[in-house]
């Protein structure tokens, strides 16, 4: 053990280093300048603000507002405090624990991905299940409107009434076993050719002309609808939201900043943490939707038959693209279906007598 | 005589400390988030160094989550009640246009007082040489200076941004202290707008990439108008360099989804050190301690504008 240093002074008042030399003690340092002579260090009124990593300084200082410093140029200096006194332990950084701080590092990294995923697969859904019931429907509708409003601007909806009241029989009879549903179901037919339906929040349903003309009876209408109606009575697109904000402040958690071209490495790693999210929602609409056609005694095999008819034009026709982009058509997701749809009772028609195809083209 | 600063951080280290901050954040869900951005100040403060001295961060944890809550009373709480008048509540629509005008000259206010706010923390919390550094300009000449910035900006088309710039860099700089010395900035509007000007006319034909250029003229122009004592500040970045920094460090960031970001933020200190120097004599003698009450928790509303805070 080396007890005798040199190393620099600083008295609190000026920038001027001046040299001194340090004498190890074992209740404190013996500091000596050309200045002010000797004086003591007790280890107890001193605290450690640099040398924790290699390359550094070792800086000490003492006092509040304006302390003194000390500052040692050896990183060995460190080791020598900690033999002469050893009873100081963790108040000065020791470099031989360096090895230790390594590997804690490392378990806290293991740490931070059972974290994140626990979050991601259980935290985030939970907060959104939980949060999702008091946010009001008011606030859903007034987003909703605006939604609507971009969707389905009033010059391209259809207007036909026939069709407007072949929909509404369709949506009494869907809704028929559910009396108490807060929102006043509305479906817009809109004037273009893309294959999609969306469901707004707030209690509205869109269908655009592309997906209307490829149903062949109103039970495959039926179907897209019940799908789309169950979206909206689950409050899929709130309880994204939720998901969205508890994704960006976990990432927000993770890197620490979010600015800058930050925010566009993010931006992605969002859109992929969200797949997940959506996937799941789409399947809850698919099982809950089927159940609603099965309640409404509607034949399942119109919804199977549109599905069934979606998946096979993939990549035949670029207007189907759009619905599958956001309803993924895997052939496991139709088995499922057809599982759900085999407790089916006996059906009545949705709309007996009705000219479907002839009613689909009025848009 | 020459100085340069110097970085000795490395991605590594910086990369294990926001490992155990982001393990602790997650867990405490999300409360240590101010203790780790100190434990990160800390690091890249006392990396950086100038003359063979490190500089040291005094900031805690505790000071910027009371800062936090404090912004958060004085100006978070009443934004959002007054934005629930304007978006929720039923109430007839001359009040809610009085909610909406208070709600949003409170953001404007905002702005000015946090960023005054935080420069005033950052540097009452930072020493060299054992010496604090400290702001001493006043909130209320920022406010000024950012409303008439923004109206004449809004009233020129934006021709009137440079001066603006330089006006908020003048505030910022000659408030700004070393012990009893005096930061000085001399640069004028007049300089930047030719600049300013000229990025604008190349923009269709360079599709925007002249802004790059645009950046680091007034990154030089900046530094070489700032002065401390007899020392003047010299910096020589050019656009190539920097439009070559901001694509390597896009890119990490967004081949790792951000992960890479330490490495990136100890690439972008050392690229902004490479360029600058200080130059001329430095009368470190003459310097002495300035006591300044630099506290995180003002008194009354008067001493929290006058007070530093920051938001971390």
């Amino acid at each position: 053990m080396r007890s005798d240093w040199t190393g620099s002074y600083l008295d609190g008042r000026s920038a001027a280093r001046q040299p001194a030399t340090v004498r190890l003690m074992r209740e404190g340092l013996e500091i000596t300048t050309a200045a002010a002579g000797t004086r003591f260090w007790p280890y107890r009124e001193l605290r450690q603000t640099q040398g924790f990593y290699a390359g550094e300084e070792v800086r000490l200082e003492r006092g509040g507002e304006l302390p003194e410093t000390l500052l040692i140029a050896d990183p060995a200096f460190l080791e020598s405090l900690h033999e002469a006194a050893p009873h100081v332990g963790l108040r000065f950084h020791d470099p031989r624990r360096r090895a230790a701080r390594l590997r804690w590092t490392l378990a806290a990294a293991a740490g931070v991905l059972a974290a994140t995923a626990a979050i991601y697969l259980w935290g985030i859904p939970l907060a959104a299940v939980l949060v999702t019931p008091h946010v009001p429907v008011a606030w859903e509708e007034a987003v909703g409107r605006s939604a609507v409003g971009v969707l389905a601007p009033p010059e391209r909806r259809c207007e036909d009434p026939a069709l407007g009241a072949a929909l509404s029989t369709i949506v009494g009879r869907l809704t028929a076993g559910r009396p108490s549903s807060p929102y006043t179901v509305r479906v817009y037919v809109v004037n273009r050719s893309v294959v999609n339906a969306v469901a707004v929040p707030g209690g509205s349903v869109v269908i655009f002309r592309g997906l209307l003309e490829r149903t062949r009876t109103p039970e495959e209408l039926a179907g897209v609808l019940a799908h789309e109606l169950q979206h909206v009575l689950l409050r899929h697109t709130t309880r994204a939201v939720i998901q969205d904000v508890g994704t960006g402040l976990l990432l927000m958690a993770l890197t620490g900043d979010m600015t800058g071209p930050m925010a566009y490495g993010l931006e992605t790693a969002r859109a992929l943490g969200e797949l997940r999210y959506s996937r799941r929602a789409e399947e809850e609409a698919d099982r809950e939707g089927m159940k609603m056609l099965l309640a409404a005694r509607v034949d399942p095999a119109g919804m199977l038959a549109f599905f069934e008819t979606i998946r096979k034009e993939e990549g035949a026709q670029p207007e189907v693209l759009k619905y599958l982009s956001s309803h993924p058509m895997p052939t496991e997701r139709i088995a499922r279906l057809e599982a759900l749809a085999a407790a089916a009772g006996p059906a009545e028609p949705v709309l007996p007598g009705e000219d479907w195809p002839a009613l689909t083209r009025r848009c | 005589m020459f100085r340069r600063p110097t970085f000795h951080g490395t991605g590594g280290t910086l990369f294990g400390i926001h490992v155990v901050n982001t393990l602790l954040t997650l867990v405490t869900l999300g409360v240590y988030y101010f203790w780790a951005k100190t434990r990160l100040r800390q690091y890249l403060f006392g990396q950086t160094a100038i003359e063979g001295d490190r500089f040291a961060y005094h900031g805690t944890g505790r000071e910027l989550l009371l800062g936090t809550l404090k912004a958060a009373l004085v100006f978070g709480l009443p934004i959002l009640l007054l934005n629930a008048v304007r978006d929720v509540l039923d109430v007839p629509a001359p009040v809610k246009v009085v909610a909406a005008l208070l709600s949003a000259s409170l953001i404007f206010v905002f702005f000015p007082v946090a960023m005054v706010g935080a420069r005033r923390y950052r540097l009452g919390r930072t020493s060299w040489r054992g010496i604090r550094f400290s702001f001493r300009g006043r909130v209320w000449e920022m406010v000024k200076i950012v409303l008439s910035g923004s109206f004449f900006t809004a009233l020129t088309f934006g021709l009137y941004y440079p001066f603006f710039l330089v006006a908020r860099q003048t505030f910022m700089v000659s408030h700004s202290y070393f012990g009893n010395e005096r930061f000085w900035f001399d640069g004028r509007g007049r300089d930047l707008f030719r600049s300013f000007l000229l990025a604008i006319l190349l923009t269709l034909p360079t599709l925007g990439l002249c802004w790059v250029w645009y950046v680091a003229r007034k990154r030089r122009y900046f530094w070489d108008h700032t002065a401390f004592g007899l020392a003047r500040f010299s910096c020589t970045v050019t656009g190539p360099a920097l439009l070559g920094l901001w694509v390597v460090n896009g890119l990490l960031l967004l081949c790792t989804l951000g992960l890479a970001w330490p490495w990136v933020r100890v690439r972008s200190i050392q690229f902004a050190f490479r360029y600058l120097a200080l130059m001329g004599p430095l009368d470190l003698g003459r310097i002495q301690q300035e006591a300044q009450q630099v506290s995180a928790l003002g008194e009354g509303l008067s001493g929290f504008f006058d007070s530093g805070f920051d938001l971390a």
